[in-house]
Order: structure tokens, then C-alpha cells, then sequence
């Protein structure tokens, strides 16, 4: 393939700057969504029903992740985390690390969130941001420990963090079938916070924690792209050894990448619990941790592109429960999308084939695939 | 083909697909599932719930839908999402979705639910000064809890435990000690008790229904009293009593569901279990609520109505004698026209 297209003028245009970078994922959504139509149509008894499914499961999924009343809002509650915990893979991927323990962190977020929002009595507005902080300090503490692990010992984050996870769902699962079970009510779960720690609900399951998503997307754009720091922790990624000679120290840049997705990836389990539901229950496994490994991949770890990519992933997991209801198919077929998109875009060669696209000038923006074992 | 046509032909497929959903008309009544997340094949609860009330519903001519929990955090987003399809029968299962279906009936008075296995009572579920929760005042009105009558399916386990048992001792390993495991082992007890007066009935309560190991531990402690039945009552930790009792070549009684098909382990040991029949419950409701006579308040599926009952003998059928048999289905004769009683009292 041509790998080299000078760019024609300096300036880029609107359609160099915005539509170029879009094109792969867009397209990649596209055609997932394609594929998943295909499969629909000839895993059904017979063609004609095929259609029939396909168009209730399409047409439900798209009323039901926008039109319907709440859809859109719905989508948005989902949105949220997956924006945070997006970031948490985004921002050590530019350091040259990979974050696979966005779910524990989540999980311990959530988890200390609820213990502050719990215990400690305080006045409305103070209370939420002092349990946002905890759920922030929980999931730092979780990426903490790789993070040292990796820069003093070299022993890798894929594996630890991983392991972390595990510590997570079974230390969280304990506490919350033990010390902090409340008694009164059905299911396992554990008291809820105090109401003073709640964060407003707008319309239906829609609360304001979004808003704090969104400012902690821009934040963290800024810091990485516009501050020293931001800059010597994507120096240390591209490459450790000339960061090293340039002054900066890679380990600290390490620890401090974990730390600080481990610390958003906590905040978006402490806004879960403050938005939605409450309490911790055995089943706060909800796999944010893990599709945002996905989104991080589709926003190419750019933290603004997270944003729309959240929102893809978001509009998919909620209309994806119309597959079922409304055509009787499995939710896992969103599963599949999801799966078909990341393919697409980790290969982008594949699209680009596909659509007769030219490849950019320059998607050096995006962070470096983080190296092999050992690196 | 070439690629434009290929494009247009993929295309063509998705207008067409939007054009026919759009014709797609609702009927009047609607029935809905929300299964846990054990999901469609769990070959337990949410499988059996799922066949009884679509196999109703197909039957009674009503539109059907339903959806798999992915997490806990779920429930309230798929209830929700039933209401607004215009679902007139929302089915929920098992005890954690509970507080749940409660809260969505309370905000949706238009609509019937029904829950499986899961009963509220004054101070449990609704308000401590009322007579029952299933009234206006309550706030419960418009739903139906479909419970199981545990002590009188227990009963007829313990009934064939009591003539199977060769050393006339006899166990089961519990889960927690809530109502629907105290029923089946009081049940099982007292069944065995009146098969063979001089029975002695060994017991332990487990309090958490996902520990084979300790469940295990406890069979073969029994074992070791001299049990030579294990009537497992408690998920996965009954699950080790069974093992318990399969490993040291003794009988077992399987709990639930029909465990022949659940726990394949231990098929050699498994003399029957205790089965509560959530497809016939569910089904009943179904056809209630298609012919309007469904009514809010626990529905109890007993033996006499089917809900209840000792699933096939599989591969003891022809090792259990014939006098266990009798004996089996005069207690359920009896249970049915009132003449035993299992010895029950809450």
C-alpha cells in the first residue's frame, strides 16, 4: 500500500482535520452493523422471518437508544461511565501501558463511594463531591499497586492488573455478603448511602453525573495535551529510553498514568452509585471495565474522541436490549457488533479496502500500540 | 456480483427490514418476561419460567416478549423498558428481584405483575400496619406472587427417603434457613416420620447457597451418622450433599428443578427431586390473565394442582420397589384431598 501522501497544503481543511480521522470508525460501525444483519437474516428459521426480526431488532434498537421516551437519556446514563473508564484505558495506553483492570477499579470505586456515602454525615452538595473523591482515591488505590509493580519491579500491568480485577469482584463481593449486608431487603446488597450523597435525578434514570464526566474528559484532554505533564507522560510512552535521556522519569510516569485511570475509573463506579443505585450489590460487575477497552480503541485513546465513542457503545448496549424484546433475538448479537467494530477499527486496513478509502496523512495523533512483553 | 450491486442488494435488505417492521401491528394483551441473569438456559427457575408463560401465551394468542438480565443493576431498566412496550403482564423472577417488581408496581398500578417464588408481607415488602400487601392500601394490588408449596413436595421426597433408607437414617444438607428450605426440610422430615416412625432425620442449615465444599463436608458427615439419603436443599450447596451421597455410592434426592438434567454428576445416585413446577405455575398465570381472572395475592402451586412434585425416577425407576411407589403416591393422594398434612406451621 502507498504509505506516503504529502499533504497537498499546510492548512488542513474541515474535511482533513474532522471527516479523515472519522471516516475508519464510522465505517467500522457501518459495517458492523451490516454483518450483524447478515447474521440475523441466515440465523433465522427462514429468510422472510429473518427480515421481519431484523427490521423489529434494528428499528427497536435505534427507537429504543434514541426516540423512545427516555431512550436517549438511557443511552446517556450508560455514556457516562463508559466515557470515564474509557479514559482509563486512553491515558496509560499513551504512556505504553495497558490498562485491562478498568473493572476492578470500577468495582472499587463503587465500593468506597458507598462506605463514604454511608458513613460519613455531611451536608448535600459537600457529600457528593467527598464520595465522588472517595470512589476517585478507591480506584487510584487499584491502580496504584500495578503501577508500582510494573515501575519497580518490572512485572507487567496486563497480568496485575487482570489480577486486581479478581481481588475486586471477590473482596467487594465479601464485604457486601458480610460486614455491610442490609438485612432489609431481598436481595444481597448493601445499605444504601445517605440521601444527602445522592446526585439528582433528572428525568427518569437520568442524573447529573454526566455533566462531572464531561468536565473530567476536558480536564484530562487538557492535561494531557497542553501541560508538561500531560507531555512527559506521552514522551515516556513513545519512547521511555529518550524521555529518560530528555529528564523525565518513566517510572513516575507510570505510576502516575495507573493511578490516574484507576482514580476515573473509580469515579465512575462512585457516580454510578450515587446516580442510579444506591447501594453495592454482588452484581455491580457491569463490565464497563471491559468495554472500555473497546471505546478506547475506536476513539484511537484520543480522551475527546471517547466521548462519541462512548456514546456508540452506549447506544448500542441500551437498544440492544430491544433485539430481544422486540424481535425475540439475543442481546449477545450487540456482543458481536461490538466485537465486528473493534476488529474493524484495530484493522483498519480491512475498511479501508472495503470503501476504496486512501490512507491519511497522519493518525500520528494517536497513542502507540504499548509495546510487547517486557518492553 | 459486482460491488455496487452487492451494496444495493445490502441496502435493499435493510429498507426492506425497516418497512416491514413498521407494518408489524400490536395485539391488545401483552405478556413480558425479566429473567435473571442465570438466562434463558439455566435449566432452572428463569428456563422454566420462560417456557410456561410463552408456551401460554402462544396458546392464549397473546403477543410475548421477553428480555435476560444482564446484571442485577438491570432490573429496573428492563421493567421499565416492558412498561413502555405496553406490556399488560409483567413476569419477574427469584427472590432478588424482589424489592424491584415491588417498586415498578407500586409506580405502575395499570399494570399486573406476577413474581416467581417471591411473597411479601406486612413489614416485609409493604407497610407493617396493613392487613396484606396484595390490597389497595397495601399497594400491591395488581400483583401475584407464585409461590410453592415446598413442605408438601418435601413431604413426598421424604416419604420415598423413608422407605428407601436401609439404616433408617436419613439428611439433608440446607441452604440458608429461610421459609422455602425450612418447608422442605420439615416437610422431608415429617414425610420420612410417618413412612417409618423410628427415622432419625439428620440436618444442617448452610447459610450461603453457593458453597459445594461445605456442602459436601456436611453429606459426608452425615454419611458417616450412618445416612444413607441425602436430600440436598440449597443450590450449589446442596450440590455437595449430592456429591457427598453419589461419591459414597448412597441415594440422593435432588431439589428444585428436576436434578437429572442440571447436575448429570450425579445421575447414578439420584433417586428423584423435589420439583417445583415454575412452567405449570407460570402457565396458569398466563391463561388467568388472558381470561381476566388473574388475581393479585400468593398463588399457590401445590401437588393437587401440579405446581408441585416429584420429578421422573430416571434410572432408579427400575431399582426403587414398588411398595416406595405406593407409598409415594398415596402421600400424594392424601396431600391432595386434605386427609395428610405436612406439619408445617410458619
Amino acid at each position: 500500500m502507498a504509505s506516503s501522501t504529502p499533504n497537498e497544503v499546510e492548512s488542513k481543511s474541515f474535511r482533513e482535520r474532522i471527516l479523515r480521522p472519522l471516516a475508519v470508525p464510522l465505517l467500522a460501525v457501518f459495517t458492523s452493523l451490516v454483518i450483524g444483519a447478515l447474521i440475523i437474516v441466515f440465523t433465522a428459521e427462514n429468510p422472510a422471518i429473518g427480515l421481519d426480526k431484523l427490521g423489529k431488532g434494528y428499528w427497536g434498537m435505534f427507537e429504543g437508544a434514541f426516540l423512545k421516551r427516555n431512550g436517549i437519556l438511557n443511552t446517556l446514563v450508560v455514556t457516562s461511565p463508559l466515557i470515564l473508564t474509557g479514559l482509563a484505558v486512553a491515558i496509560p495506553f499513551h504512556a505504553g501501558l495497558f490498562n485491562i483492570g478498568a473493572e476492578g477499579q470500577f468495582i472499587m470505586g463503587a465500593f468506597t463511594a458507598v462506605l463514604a456515602g454511608i458513613y460519613l454525615d455531611l451536608p448535600p452538595v459537600i457529600h457528593p463531591i467527598v464520595v465522588m473523591l472517595a470512589g476517585f482515591a478507591g480506584g487510584a488505590l487499584w491502580g496504584l499497586i500495578p503501577g508500582l509493580l510494573r515501575a519497580y519491579l518490572g512485572a507487567h500491568e496486563v497480568i496485575n492488573t487482570i489480577m486486581m480485577n479478581f481481588i475486586a469482584f471477590a473482596l467487594v463481593s465479601f464485604a457486601v455478603r458480610g460486614p455491610f449486608l442490609d438485612p432489609n431487603t431481598s436481595s444481597v446488597q448493601t445499605y444504601p448511602i445517605q440521601k444527602t450523597a445522592e446526585l439528582v435525578r433528572i428525568s427518569g434514570r437520568f442524573h447529573i453525573g454526566i455533566f462531572v464526566t464531561l468536565l473530567v474528559a476536558s480536564v484530562v484532554y487538557y492535561f494531557l495535551y497542553k501541560t508538561t505533564w500531560g507531555f512527559s507522560l506521552r514522551t515516556t510512552g513513545h519512547n521511555p529510553n529518550a524521555a529518560k535521556y530528555a529528564g523525565i522519569r518513566p517510572r513516575q510516569q507510570f505510576v502516575l498514568s495507573l493511578v490516574l485511570a484507576g482514580g476515573l475509573a473509580g469515579l465512575a463506579g462512585s457516580l454510578e452509585v450515587q446516580g442510579l443505585t444506591h447501594v453495592v450489590t454482588t452484581g455491580i460487575r457491569a463490565g464497563y471495565g471491559f468495554d472500555a477497552i473497546g471505546v478506547s480503541l475506536l476513539a484511537l485513546n484520543n480522551p475527546l474522541a471517547i466521548i462519541p465513542a462512548a456514546f456508540i457503545f452506549g447506544a448500542l448496549n441500551i437498544g440492544g436490549d430491544f433485539l430481544q424484546i422486540r424481535a425475540g433475538l439475543s442481546v449477545h448479537i450487540v456482543s458481536i457488533l461490538q466485537a465486528f467494530i473493534l476488529l474493524f477499527v484495530a484493522a483498519p486496513s480491512i475498511v479501508r479496502y472495503l470503501y476504496r478509502l486512501k490512507v491519511s496523512g497522519g493518525v500520528a495523533e494517536g497513542a502507540p500500540v504499548t509495546r510487547g512483553w517486557g518492553g | 456480483m459486482s460491488k455496487k450491486r452487492m451494496s444495493l442488494f445490502v441496502l435493499a435488505i435493510l429498507v426492506l427490514s425497516l418497512v416491514l417492521a413498521a407494518c408489524g401491528g400490536t395485539a391488545e394483551k401483552k405478556v413480558c418476561a425479566v429473567l435473571d441473569t442465570g438466562g434463558e438456559n439455566d435449566k432452572s427457575f428463569n428456563e422454566f419460567t420462560l417456557k410456561g408463560a410463552r408456551e401460554a401465551a402462544d396458546k392464549a394468542g397473546l403477543e410475548f416478549a421477553h428480555i435476560v438480565s444482564e446484571s442485577d443493576a438491570d432490573y429496573e431498566k428492563n421493567i421499565n423498558n416492558f412498561v413502555d412496550e405496553g406490556c399488560g403482564l409483567i413476569i419477574t423472577v427469584g427472590f432478588l428481584m424482589g424489592d424491584t417488581t415491588k417498586a415498578a408496581a407500586i409506580a405502575n398500578p395499570d399494570v399486573n405483575f406476577a413474581i416467581v417464588d417471591v411473597d411479601y408481607w406486612p413489614g416485609f415488602g409493604c407497610d407493617e400496619g396493613v392487613d396484606s400487601c396484595y390490597s389497595e392500601e397495601g399497594g400491591l394490588s395488581n400483583v401475584t406472587s407464585l409461590m410453592f408449596a415446598e413442605d408438601e413436595v418435601g413431604y413426598l421426597a421424604g416419604t420415598l427417603a423413608g422407605c428407601m433408607s436401609e439404616t433408617a437414617v436419613i439428611g439433608t444438607v440446607s441452604g440458608m434457613e429461610i421459609p422455602p428450605v425450612v418447608k422442605f426440610v420439615v416437610g422431608y422430615q415429617n414425610g420420612a416420620k410417618a413412612q417409618n416412625p423410628s427415622i432419625e432425620a439428620l440436618n444442617v442449615y448452610i447459610p450461603d447457597f453457593n458453597d459445594p465444599t461445605t456442602g459436601k463436608q456436611a453429606g459426608e458427615t452425615q454419611i458417616g451418622q450412618g445416612a444413607d439419603v441425602i436430600f440436598g436443599v440449597g443450590g450449589n450447596t446442596g450440590n455437595g450433599g449430592l456429591l457427598a451421597a453419589h461419591e459414597a455410592g448412597l441415594m440422593a434426592i435432588g431439589v428444585d428443578v428436576d436434578q437429572y438434567n442440571t447436575y448429570p454428576e450425579v445421575q447414578a445416585s439420584l433417586m428423584t427431586s423435589a420439583a417445583k413446577n415454575m412452567d405449570v405455575a407460570t402457565g396458569d398465570a398466563v391463561t388467568a390473565y388472558a381470561n381476566d381472572t388473574l388475581e393479585a395475592g400468593i398463588q399457590l402451586a401445590t401437588v393437587a394442582n401440579g405446581g408441585v412434585g416429584l420429578a421422573s425416577y430416571h434410572d432408579w425407576d427400575s431399582k426403587v420397589p414398588a411398595e416406595c411407589k405406593a407409598a409415594v403416591d398415596a402421600a400424594a393422594a392424601g396431600l391432595t384431598d386434605g386427609s395428610i398434612s405436612t406439619g408445617y406451621a410458619p
